[in-house]
């Protein structure tokens, strides 16, 4: 049971966020297969991903030589950075001061401005759309890479942190290789909302944990301060909507 | 060259896309820091949360009024 209470959250909000990047790196090598066909788009993912391999199989074992409280500091103050950028970021979407993220009007704009860089150059043309699958793929996964070790290397979750992300890719796979269009539907911005709420739960654990308090209920607390975030964010939102429809 | 130049803009817009969030969240960690060795640990996390908060609450009212 104590296990779960973190080991739960920490593969809830990794596979979550890993979903919301999943959806935008699938949105441009959709582009490139609209584009170039299949053979560039996978060349560039799978070579993206052996990178994030590689980049993972280097930093992970050096976590583990850094002291348990530094690296929750540390890793608690990363993400509070992060999820609190997410969070400000959806509310204001929400209160419609940012516009939303819309994956068609993205799909679009990137075939037309692939289409244009590739008439532009006669040759290597795959290799064009390629890179482009390439730094999608890196670019997005680099995040999700960032929030399966923040969520996981705190307090050894790293095995449900990462199989949270691969559900998440999976998922979004399985469903892109069905609809073999970008996935509009999902509801980007309440999954954003959510994944801010949770990172900045786990930044505020963390932190707080780094630095030696005792939060009160222990584990138990991240969904406190879960409900404080989410209170906030929806309350700060619902102000931000007044202030600009003043 | 352009791919670490995307990579380097990728990890700048993931900490620090607003200049601001990021000082009040670092200047709210380390008044946390000081609470917790001079005060107590538990004064410590209460800062913590609260400060985030109503950083979090203020960043968001801010860019509403600024986009009035």
């Amino acid at each position: 049971m104590g296990y779960w209470t973190t080991a739960a959250p920490a593969l809830a909000s990794a596979f979550v966020a890993s979903l919301v990047e999943v959806v935008e790196a699938l949105t441009i090598v959709l582009a490139v297969v609209a584009l170039r066909g299949w053979r560039p788009a996978i060349a560039g993912t799978v070579a993206a991903l052996a990178l994030l391999c590689v980049m993972v199989l280097t930093l992970g074992p050096l976590l583990g030589l850094v002291p348990l409280h530094a690296l929750q500091l540390a890793i608690g103050i990363l993400l509070l950075l992060f999820g609190l950028g997410w969070l400000r970021k959806a509310s204001l979407r929400a209160a419609g001061i940012v516009a939303l993220h819309d994956e068609d009007a993205i799909y679009t704009a990137e075939v037309a401005e692939l289409g244009a860089e590739v008439a532009r150059r006669a040759t290597s043309q795959d290799w064009i759309a390629g890179m482009a699958a390439f730094k999608a793929v890196l670019l997005e996964g680099l995040e999700v890479v960032f929030i399966v070790i923040a969520v996981g290397a705190g307090r050894g979750l790293m095995v449900p942190a990462g199989l949270g992300a691969l559900g998440a890719c999976i998922v979004v796979l399985l469903i892109g290789a069905a609809v073999h269009k970008p996935l509009s539907q999902v509801p980007e911005n309440t999954l954003k909302f959510v994944v801010g709420v949770m990172l900045s739960s786990f930044g505020v654990f963390w932190t707080g944990e780094g630095l030696g308090v005792p939060w009160p209920g222990e584990d138990f607390a991240l969904f406190g301060i879960g409900a404080l975030f989410l209170t906030t964010g929806l309350l700060s939102a619902a102000a931000a909507r007044r202030v600009a429809a003043r | 060259m352009s791919v670490l130049r995307d990579v380097l803009e990728e990890l700048y817009s993931m900490f620090a896309a607003d200049a601001w969030l990021s000082l009040g969240i670092l200047a709210i960690v380390a008044a946390s820091a000081a609470a917790s060795l001079l005060v107590s640990p538990l004064a410590g996390g209460v800062l913590l949360l609260a400060g985030c908060l109503l950083t979090l609450a203020g960043s968001v009212l801010r860019m509403a009024i600024r986009r009035k």
